[in-house]
C-alpha cells in the first residue's frame, strides 16, 4: 500500500541519498586531488611540459572549481576522462563494471541469503541435535573467516588441485572486457563471497524461527490441525523474515566491501578492482566515478530494503 | 531452606530472611562467563596471543625482518617451522610479529570507537532536537558510504604508517556503537533516577556520565568487543589488497597476500598468516557471544 506517508518517507531518504552522494563524492574529490604526486607520475614529465599537461586537463585550477565542473557533467551523467588511459570515457567503463560487480554480488547475495535461510530453518527445526550445533558452528565460522581466505582457498582447489578438472574456466580472461562471465566463472566467487554473509543470515534465522514457534498463533495453527512443513513455511518463516530483513541492509554493504576483496583476488574486471587500482595510480576522475557509483548503489539498496521491511510486515509504517 | 540467595533478585523465603546478594556488574558479567566453555576457550586463545604479541617484542626465532636466514620459499623445517617466504624472512618470526599489528588495529579501533561513539551518541540522544538531528545526519551520512573505500580514502589521505591505518579503520566503525548508546540514552533519560538526580541539582554532564553511562555499560561493553574482530578484519583487508602497514613490519593480512602471489609455488605461506587470522577472528566472535550473554541477559540470540 502506498500511502502518503510512504511517499514522504521515500522523498526524505532520496534526499540524504543526495547529500551523502554529494557530501562523499566531494570529499573523495578533495582528497584524492590532494594527493601528492599526480595522475602523469608515471609519464615522467616535468615543468613546463607538466605544466602544460595539468592546463589541458584543468587540474592546475581550485578544487572546488574542478569540482563543479565534475558535478555538471556528473548530473548529465558524464563522469569525465580518465586521466591515465588517454581519452577513455569513465561513464561507460564504470557501466560495464557496474554490470560486472552486480553480477557477482548479486549471485552471492542469493547464496547468502538461500544458504543462510535454508541452513537457519533447518537448525531451528533440529534444534538441540547435532544438525543444529554442525550448522550453527558452521555459521560461525563462515563469518569468522575472511572472504579472502575463502577465496584463496577455493583458488587453491579450483585453480591448482583440481586444475585439470576446471581447466581454468573459473578465471575470467586477461584483459576481458564483456559484462556477462560465464557460470563457471561466476560461482566460485560468488561462493567465496556469500559464505561470510551466509553464517549471519543462518544465525538471525535460526534464532527469528525459534521466537516465532513459540507464539500463540502457531499454536492456533497446531490445533486447527495443519501439517508441520505448512506451519513452518507458512506461519514461522514469514514472521521470521522480518528480523532477516532487518540485517539485509548491511548485508549488502559487506557484499559490496567484499566485492573490492574478491575481483582483486579472481582478478574480475568489475567496480571494486577498478577503484583500487585507479585510487593507487592516481587516476582521479575514475577514483572519484566508481566511488560516486558505489555510495549511489548503498543508498538505494539501503532504501530498497527497508521499503521491503513494510512489505513483509505491514505492521511497520513509515 | 532460611536464606535462599538469588543473585541480583531480592528472594522472599517463607520462614527466612529477605536476601539479596550484592553483585558487581563485573563479577557478575565473570561468573556467567565462565560458564560459557566456547568462551573460555577463545580468552585462552586470546590470552596466548597477547602474550605471543609481547614476547615478539623481545625475542623471535629469528629477527622478523631479517633477510636471508634461510632460502627463498623454503618448506616447513624443525628449523623453521612455518617455513621461510620470498625474501627468505623466518614465515613463524613473521607470523609471532603480526600480533603486534593485529592486536594494536583490534583494541586502538575499539577504543576510537568507543570513545567516539559514546559521546556523539550520549549527546544525541540527552540533548535531541539539532543536536540530534545533525549527529544522526552525520551517522546516516557514513552508512550510507562503503566503510572499506573510506578507509582505503583516508588511508591514502593519512599516509601509510599502523596509528593512521587505525584511525582510517576506525572511521567506518563508530557508527553502530554511536547508534546503540544514542538509542540507550533516549531511553534512559527518562527513567525514575535520571530525574531524581535532576531534581537533586546534577548538572549535565554529571548525569551523563554519572548516571546513564554506567547503566548503558553493558550492551556497550559488548558492541566494543564486536568491533575488534570487524577491525582486525578490516585491517587484514587492507594489507591484503596492498595498502596495509608499511613494510617490513610483519601482518598477517600482508603475509597472506605475499602468499597468494606464492600460491602456484608454495602453499604454505598463505596457509599460516590465513589460519592465525581465522582463528583470531573466530575467537575474538566466541568470547563477544560470551559476553552478549554474560552482560546483556535480556538481549537474545
Amino acid at each position: 500500500m502506498v500511502t502518503r506517508g510512504t511517499l514522504i518517507y521515500i522523498g526524505q531518504r532520496l534526499v540524504l541519498i543526495a547529500v551523502t552522494v554529494l557530501v562523499t563524492s566531494f570529499g573523495v574529490f578533495a582528497v584524492v586531488h590532494s594527493l601528492p604526486g599526480s595522475a602523469f607520475v608515471s609519464e615522467k614529465v616535468h615543468g613546463a611540459a607538466l605544466a602544460s599537461l595539468l592546463h589541458q586537463y584543468g587540474l592546475d585550477r581550485p578544487i572546488p572549481v574542478q569540482y563543479w565542473d565534475f558535478f555538471r557533467g556528473a548530473i548529465h551523467g558524464d563522469l569525465g576522462q580518465s586521466l591515465v588511459i588517454r581519452g577513455e570515457e569513465i561513464t561507460p567503463l564504470v557501466l560495464r563494471e557496474l554490470t560486472v560487480s552486480m553480477e557477482l554480488g548479486g549471485a552471492a547475495l542469493l547464496i547468502t541469503i538461500g544458504m543462510g535461510m535454508l541452513f537457519g530453518v533447518i537448525a531451528a527445526i533440529r534444534q538441540n541435535t547435532w544438525v543444529d550445533y554442525t550448522l550453527t558452528t558452521f555459521a560461525v565460522i563462515g563469518y569468522s573467516v575472511p572472504s579472502f581466505v575463502i577465496a584463496t582457498l577455493f583458488l587453491l582447489i579450483f585453480g591448482l588441485w583440481l586444475q585439470d578438472i576446471t581447466n581454468g574456466t573459473f578465471y575470467y580472461p586477461i584483459g576481458w572486457t564483456g559484462t556477462y562471465g560465464t557460470l563457471a566463472e561466476l560461482s566460485v566467487p560468488a561462493v567465496a563471497l556469500g559464505l561470510y554473509t551466509s553464517g549471519q543470515v543462518t544465525r538471525i534465522t535460526r534464532a527469528a524461527m525459534l521466537d516465532v514457534v513459540q507464539q500463540d498463533y502457531i499454536r492456533t495453527a497446531r490445533a486447527k490441525g495443519l501439517k508441520t512443513p505448512v506451519i513452518t513455511l507458512r506461519h514461522a518463516l514469514r514472521n521470521a523474515l522480518i528480523p532477516v530483513t532487518s540485517i539485509l541492509g548491511p548485508l549488502v554493504v559487506s557484499i559490496l566491501v567484499g566485492v573490492v576483496v574478491i575481483e582483486n583476488i579472481f582478478g574480475i574486471p568489475g567496480l571494486g578492482k577498478e577503484f583500487v587500482s585507479s585510487i593507487l595510480r592516481h587516476d582521479y576522475n575514475v577514483a572519484v566515478g566508481v566511488f560516486t557509483i558505489f555510495a549511489i548503489l548503498i543508498g538505494f539498496s539501503n532504501l530498497i530494503v527497508d521499503l521491503l521491511y513494510t512489505a513483509i510486515d505491514p505492521r511497520i509504517r513509515y | 531452606m532460611a536464606t535462599t540467595v538469588v543473585p541480583g533478585i531480592a528472594d522472599y523465603s517463607p520462614g527466612g530472611v529477605l536476601v539479596r546478594e550484592q553483585v558487581s556488574l563485573w563479577r557478575d558479567g565473570w561468573r556467567r562467563l565462565r560458564r560459557n566453555r566456547l568462551s573460555l576457550v577463545a580468552v585462552v586463545y586470546l590470552g596466548l596471543i597477547i602474550v605471543m604479541a609481547v614476547v615478539s617484542f623481545f625475542w623471535t626465532p629469528y629477527g622478523p625482518n631479517n633477510i636471508g636466514v634461510c632460502q627463498t620459499y623454503e618448506t616447513p623445517s624443525p628449523q623453521h617451522f612455518f617455513g621461510c617466504d620470498e625474501l627468505g624472512r623466518d614465515s613463524l618470526s613473521r607470523l609471532m610479529a603480526g600480533t603486534q599489528v593485529t592486536l594494536a588495529e583490534g583494541i586502538g579501533c575499539a577504543f576510537i570507537a568507543l570513545v567516539a561513539g559514546v559521546v556523539i551518541g550520549l549527546m544525541a540522544g540527552f540533548f535531541r532536537g539539532i543536536v540530534d538531528a545533525a549527529l544522526s545526519l552525520l551517522i546516516n551520512i557514513f552508512y550510507g558510504i562503503p566503510p572499506l573505500l573510506v578507509a582505503l580514502v583516508l588511508y591514502v589521505l593519512l599516509g601509510a604508517s599502523l596509528l593512521n591505518i587505525i584511525i582510517a579503520i576506525s572511521a567506518t566503525l563508530w557508527m553502530d556503537m554511536a547508534r546503540l548508546v544514542r538509542g540507550q540514552t533516549l531511553s534512559l533519560r527518562e527513567r525514575e533516577f535520571v530525574e531524581a538526580a535532576r531534581a537533586s541539582g546534577a548538572k549535565s554532564g554529571k548525569i551523563l556520565f554519572g548516571h546513564i553511562f554506567p547503566n548503558a555499560l553493558g550492551p556497550i561493553i559488548v558492541q566494543g568487543t564486536f568491533v575488534i574482530p570487524g577491525a582486525v578484519l578490516t585491517g587484514a583487508f587492507l594489507s591484503f589488497l596492498g595498502v596495509g602497514v608499511p613494510a617490513p613490519q610483519a601482518d598477517w593480512g600482508g603475509m597472506a597476500q605475499e602468499g597468494v602471489n606464492a600460491i602456484r609455488l608454495v602453499t604454505h605461506i598463505v596457509m599460516f598468516p590465513s589460519i592465525a587470522l581465522s582463528l583470531t577472528l573466530l575467537a575474538f566472535n566466541f568470547f563477544g557471544d560470551g559476553l552478549r550473554d554474560a552482560f546483556d541477559p535480556r538481549q537474545k540470540r
